[in-house]
């Protein structure tokens, strides 16, 4: 049996890169002062707040809206709500929903569901296909992850949110931060702080992580020992991505070398506190509106508009052009 | 699209007992087969898990990959890979 280093009690986690192993009430206490440092540090919340949660029904974001929902009975001006983005991925979303509505429902939120079907015309899986037979290059994580932003921006301003809180994790950042340096994107890596930049758009809605410094497991972890943790299924198109094959590579660092992400995290911080200084230089030039949608864009469209457009799911006045898998 | 895999692995030496291991939610299974005091994180390894990727429970608590297994103890695991 392994003994919690502060009470002697049996543990739930060991950190090796910290040398100390929690049993489950001083793990608990352990990821509370992690996660309200993080949002002192950076000033995520002010006293008086909508916070929206974007959730998508997997254990991070579940585990982010349970924790931020406690903290808010000690926050008399918070409000919370939570925002699921339904993409329509069969097989998957459906299942993933009903652990959304069970813990929404436990906590008694306020929420609301945005479905890519109602906003776009089509699910993502529609998409996916659409873009296939039309030979365009991107990953379904690419359009997934663009729409969901988008979608996500619009509906949280809508709710009245001034703030949008995602589940991003320690290990989802370092791999996006990875994967940008691969692709020479340093623009990207710049907002990948923990609150995105205050963006002057009046459409934008502010972005913050209050997990920044939480490993993947961790929050997993806080997921099982608060009964959070959903049923589990992949989404189908996760695999093969570039992130997926990261993710694997950097875990595995992490037990030869324990500490390996820590350090990812401070090289990060790093980097983008030197980049913001030559910003002007990194950044497209100023936030515009989309000439067809009016939301926050850094050209003339907005990459969902874009997007839209190459599929030609959408026609020039912001129309959805409908029938699109039927005419081959 | 899951698959049921028992696969049985063993180590050098008289087999002292027999650790189950399951990954919630799929049809992955593994019975494996010790002759000596092992950890949990070397029955992953063996079997090609990660430990890193994993929340572990034995005989349904919670326990860091550094817990020892005995016969007929049953291994739950948590994938923490999941995304969102
Ligand atoms: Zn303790
Ligand atoms: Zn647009």
């Amino acid at each position: 049996m392994v003994n919690c280093s502060f009470c002697g009690r049996r543990a739930v986690y060991v950190s090796r890169a910290l040398g100390k192993a929690y049993c489950k009430k001083h793990f608990l206490e352990y990821f509370d002062k992690k996660v309200r440092r993080t949002i002192r540090k950076y000033k995520m919340f002010s006293e008086k707040e909508t916070i929206i949660v974007a959730v998508s029904g997997g254990k991070d974001s579940l585990a982010l809206l349970h924790y931020l929902v406690k903290l808010s009975k000690r926050v008399p001006g918070w409000t919370i709500k939570a925002l699921l983005i339904d993409e329509g991925i069969k097989g998957y979303r459906e299942i993933a929903i009903q652990d959304f509505l069970r813990v929404v429902r436990e906590l008694g939120v306020e929420y609301r569901i945005v479905r890519f079907k109602d906003e776009f015309g089509y699910t993502l899986d529609e998409i996916i296909e659409i873009g296939r037979r039309k030979g365009l290059p991107y990953h379904p994580c690419s359009y997934c992850g663009v729409f969901r932003r988008y979608l996500l921006n619009k509906a949280a301003r809508e709710m009245g949110g001034t703030v949008l809180a995602t589940a991003h994790n320690l290990d989802d950042v370092i791999q996006t931060y990875l994967m940008n340096i691969i692709k020479n994107s340093w623009e990207k890596i710049v907002r990948l702080g923990p609150v995105s930049g205050v963006a002057g758009h009046p459409r934008f809605v502010r972005k913050v992580k209050p997990f920044y410094e939480i490993l993947e497991k961790e929050s997993a972890l806080y997921a099982v020992l608060n009964n959070l943790y959903p049923k589990f299924v992949e989404c189908p198109y996760a695999q093969q991505s570039m992130r997926w094959y990261l993710r694997k590579y950097i875990n595995k660092l992490e037990e030869m070398y324990p500490g390996t992400k820590y350090s990812m995290l401070r090289s990060l911080l790093r980097i983008i506190s030197l980049l913001e200084d030559k910003a002007d230089k990194i950044l497209e030039g100023e936030i515009r509106s989309c000439r067809i949608c009016g939301e926050p864009a850094s050209h003339e469209l907005c990459r969902a508009c874009t997007y839209r457009l190459e599929l030609g799911i959408m026609d020039e006045q912001g129309n959805i052009i409908t029938n699109k898998l039927e005419s081959k | 699209m899951y698959y049921r895999e028992i696969r049985y692995s063993r180590t050098k030496g008289a087999v002292m007992g027999k650790v189950k291991v399951k990954i919630i939610d799929t049809e992955q299974e593994w019975i494996v087969e010790i002759s000596a005091p092992t950890s949990i994180k070397d029955i992953l390894e063996k079997i090609g898990l990660s430990p890193e990727e994993y929340i572990v429970s034995k005989n349904g608590e919670v326990v860091p990959e550094d817990e020892e297994v005995s016969d007929g103890d049953t291994i739950i695991l948590y994938p923490v890979v999941s995304g969102g």
